[in-house]
């Protein structure tokens, strides 16, 4: 899971550095591990959100910068900057880059679902998987720079003005004289359904839709319960929660405190970690609960203990009955493409039914949003692989991959890139 | 025997002049090269265009019936001047009537001092330390520009809205103010830097012959002054140029009334200020701002480039209104114009438009043949011939199409642009003419023209209203 976003100047008045710093801050949602910003010749790396780089030092008219939620997704020297969302060979591609080779000719015979962004002797490269799997779109500020982001919500924040998606199978080549589309032939579409559903910000839009707009929707079909009050946890199940709300004449309140810094709990690499972060995150507002029947909604529930940990907080703290509603379908598989989802035998949703996960986490009643629903809902063609276990690009249909090609280690890949 | 129109300058604006004038005339050229389309539809003489004598010896030469002065540089050196005193009629502003367009102070000073509507706030500045304090204290969202009009070239708008970007900004602000007194150093005007608030929206041309007193407009045209697609990219002189059939979709009746107002308003007090009657032709460069609605960016005392393409190819009564300002019967003489809707797409070399020089002197071929069989027309800008036709590092070739709409005439011009072609990286905008980009223009317009509504019903139109913690309400 990553966020990438690039910027180029036109002229050299301008140093990019500082727009790539804040655009990141806005999509450091997409990872909270590992921050990187390369203006070419100069890069820097800090272990953490990007409050961990310090840009002041950086120089450059072009740049590229990334949030990771491991140490993947980029890779730096002296000639080429690379980052991706998702997964490709690297190695591969800055191999083939180095020796010559076209880009878009060397994406055309790499496998991979990803939105890649390479900087080589000051000309920017922004490409797309075939099948669209990853978001990327592109706008500009003014008539001085050109950016492109994971997510359109980098590019208010930095005063661009959205223009359109990069298109699967595209290679948008960004140089001082020229910008040049150079499209590889798409394959059929599989945008990643959980953009919608948890990644994305709400003010974003990817894959040409509103990510509220399909969240509101998303909250207004989760399955009716008879209750006294909806609450959503932060941030991303607020938006759920109102439309759950609006939808079946039940109030919603505020249901939550966050104690500390916004983070994303789900994303943390460890268990504790999570812990700490849910349980530091959430303190639930007594009188918004106590007496009451409650529906808790929630983006997405991959282990179940967070979740319990919750439903039992809300019984503390009175709540009558625990109706629990997820905003988004089971997760029942890994996913290939870059996304963490713990192996199956760490998915709840994998071996238990909806009524067992509710006697599991202590709620009244729990239900998913339906696969199905969801694409109904999106109207795209959507990847549903961490949902169903069936992926767009073949890595054995139906089958749980034993090794998928998005979980290899730190040290493989950094041995691989080195090599 | 036909009259006879000799035009001044040699780019696509005057082939575009040319060719309508050649319906009607014995067309005659004085150009500062060979432009192949102006050469092969007059008979012409190859000479500085910038020095009144020599355009006005040219004149003298073949006598003609009517001078068009097509480029602002002719008109900044008082060509038009000359020709008149040596006894032709000449269409083209005099020197002191066209420094609304060479001098963007005199124009803002003009604009302020006849309180005409649309007057944005404006500083000059006659040296480059006094505009980089005036930077370093005040400026937020502003554009810099030479004060002398550089071919179009300079212009900065900086949006200044995000706190956290502030610093960035105000360095590219400073290092721009000074790059305009190096590359623009103006010789002949006290003023070297104007800045001026930035104001958005969506742009407009409104083209008009006028003599002073009376004013025909020709339709609204909208150029894409980006250079890339999707309004990305350095800004240019203009990569095309739309019309609809007599109208833009985004511009709506009152805004036109509203801009034509404007621009009489502006003749008038060219007149008070300079003595002078405009005689000529005004392009006035609109913006719909949400502060204003119409809005004045800038005036040329010319045709714009490419918008002259986009009119004079269907305007069906330019005979008339030529004889109109000899005649001095203007005022009644409307524009008559073809019911089709017309799209120009400028096709420039790789370099252009941050450098220049390195797009120059490449073989270019245009296949005139195949792109008439789609029913399209070729004019060329930027280009000189030399055995063979050479780029000159602007916009070498404009493709014009029309139709019965912005879209069907965008196709028909992008499919044209195939049939130019360069060893050297040609580039142009597919997306000049398409649905998307017209939706895009809608919405623009329809999200300023909500807002200065606002503004007019609230008595807020050209007022600034501020409150400043400690000083309390400012209004100006």
């Amino acid at each position: 899971m990553a966020g990438v976003l690039g910027i180029y100047a036109f002229e050299e008045i301008w140093n990019v550095s500082r727009f790539l710093y804040y655009g990141l801050v806005a999509i450091q949602t997409r990872g909270e591990e590992f921050s990187t910003l390369s203006t070419g010749n100069q890069y820097i790396i800090g272990e953490g959100l990007p409050d961990t780089l310090d840009p002041s030092g950086l120089k450059g008219q072009a740049g590229i910068a990334g949030v990771f939620t491991k140490e993947e997704g980029f890779y730096f020297d002296d000639e080429i900057s690379v980052l991706y969302d998702g997964s490709i060979d690297v190695k591969t591609l800055v191999h083939q880059i180095k020796n010559g080779d076209k880009i878009e000719d060397v994406l055309s015979s790499l496998e991979g679902a990803y939105a890649l962004l390479v900087l080589k002797d000051n000309v920017m490269y922004a490409a797309r998987d075939p099948r669209g799997i990853k978001p990327l779109c592109i706008g500009g500020i003014g008539f001085d720079m050109a950016v492109v982001s994971s997510e359109s919500s980098a590019l208010d924040v930095i005063g661009a003005e959205y223009s359109r998606d990069i298109k699967p199978g595209e290679v948008v080549v960004i140089d001082q004289f020229y910008i040049e589309s150079v499209e590889n032939e798409p394959f059929s579409q599989a945008h990643c359904a959980f953009e919608f559903v948890y990644f994305s910000r709400p003010d974003s839009q990817v894959f040409g839709k509103s990510v509220h707009s399909l969240r509101k929707l998303i909250g207004e079909t989760l399955h009716p319960q008879d209750a006294d009050v909806v609450i959503g946890v932060p941030e991303t199940a607020i938006p759920f929660a109102m439309a759950y709300s609006g939808k079946n004449n039940i109030p919603v309140d505020l249901g939550f405190v966050r104690t500390g810094r916004p983070t994303r709990t789900a994303i943390k690499p460890t268990q504790l970690e999570r812990m700490i972060g849910v349980q530091l995150k959430l303190n639930p507002v007594r009188t918004a609960v106590a007496g009451k029947r409650v529906v808790l909604i929630d983006d997405s529930v991959v282990r179940g203990t967070t979740m319990r940990n919750t439903v039992s907080l809300l019984r503390r703290r009175g709540a009558k009955e625990v109706h629990v509603r997820i905003a988004s379908p089971k997760l029942v598989a890994p996913c290939p493409y870059g996304v963490e989802v713990p192996t199956r035998d760490e998915l709840i949703a994998a071996d238990n039914t909806e009524e067992e996960i509710a006697r599991i986490i202590g709620a009244d009643s729990f239900s998913y949003l339906k696969v199905d629903q969801l694409k109904e809902l999106i109207g795209l063609p959507v990847c549903t692989g961490c949902m169903t276990g069936k992926y767009p690009v073949s890595t054995g249909s139906g089958v749980y991959p034993a090794e998928p090609t998005g979980v290899k280690t730190t040290s493989e890949r950094a041995a691989e890139v080195s090599t | 025997m036909s009259m006879k129109f000799l035009i001044v300058g040699g780019g696509a604006r005057e082939h575009a002049i040319a060719k309508r004038a050649a319906h009607y005339y014995t067309v005659y050229a004085a150009m500062p090269y060979r432009n192949p389309g102006i050469a092969h539809l007059s008979e012409y003489k190859i000479t500085d265009i910038l020095n009144p004598q020599k355009v006005a010896d040219y004149c003298d030469e073949v006598s003609p019936d009517m001078v068009f002065v097509g480029s602002e540089e002719s008109l900044f050196h008082g060509v038009s001047d000359e020709i008149i005193k040596r006894g032709h009629l000449c269409i083209g502003a005099k020197q002191k009537a066209a420094e609304i367009e060479r001098s963007k102070a005199f124009m803002r000073r003009l604009l302020e001092k006849n309180n005409i509507h649309g007057s944005l706030r404006f500083k000059t500045f006659t040296d480059v330390t006094t505009a980089l304090k005036y930077i370093e204290e005040y400026a937020g969202s502003i554009a810099i520009k030479p004060a002398r009009q550089a071919g179009g070239k300079g212009v900065k708008v900086i949006a200044d809205l995000q706190a956290y970007l502030k610093d960035e900004k105000k360095d590219a602000k400073k290092k721009h103010a000074a790059q305009i007194v190096k590359d623009h150093l103006s010789q002949d005007l006290d003023d070297q830097i104007l800045i001026e608030e930035r104001v958005e929206g969506v742009e407009y041309s409104l083209q008009c012959f006028t003599d002073g007193k009376n004013i025909v407009p020709l339709p609204l045209v909208q150029d894409h002054p980006h250079a890339f697609e999707e309004d990305i990219g350095p800004e240019t002189g203009g990569m095309g140029a739309v019309s609809g059939r007599g109208q833009l979709p985004f511009i709506n009746k009152g805004e036109y009334k509203k801009s034509l107002e404007i621009m009489e308003q502006s003749i008038k007090s060219v007149k008070s200020e300079t003595g002078e009657d405009y005689f000529g032709v005004i392009t006035g460069q609109f913006m719909l701002t949400d502060k204003w609605g119409p809005t004045i960016i800038e005036y040329y005392a010319r045709l714009g480039d490419p918008e002259a393409v986009n009119v004079m190819a269907i305007l069906e009564n330019f005979d008339e209104i030529c004889e109109g300002y000899i005649n001095g019967s203007l005022a009644k003489i409307p524009a008559e114009v073809k019911d089709s809707a017309t799209v120009v797409k400028c096709i420039s070399p790789k370099g252009y438009p941050n450098q220049r020089s390195l797009g120059k002197g490449k073989k270019i071929y245009v296949d005139i043949k195949k792109i008439r069989e789609l029913g399209a027309e070729v004019f060329y800008g930027s280009v000189y011939e030399n055995g063979a036709l050479l780029t000159g590092g602007s916009r070498a070739v404009e493709i014009y199409a029309e139709g019965d709409s912005i879209l069907e005439a965008g196709k028909i011009a992008e499919q044209a642009t195939q049939y130019v072609i360069s060893d050297w990286k040609l580039f142009h905008r597919h997306d000049i003419g398409s649905q998307e980009l017209l939706d895009k223009r809608m919405r623009t317009a329809q999200r300023a023209r909500d807002v200065y509504q606002y503004r007019a019903e609230h008595n807020l139109i050209g007022r600034n209203i501020d409150w400043i913690p400690g000083i309390g309400r400012i209004e100006t």
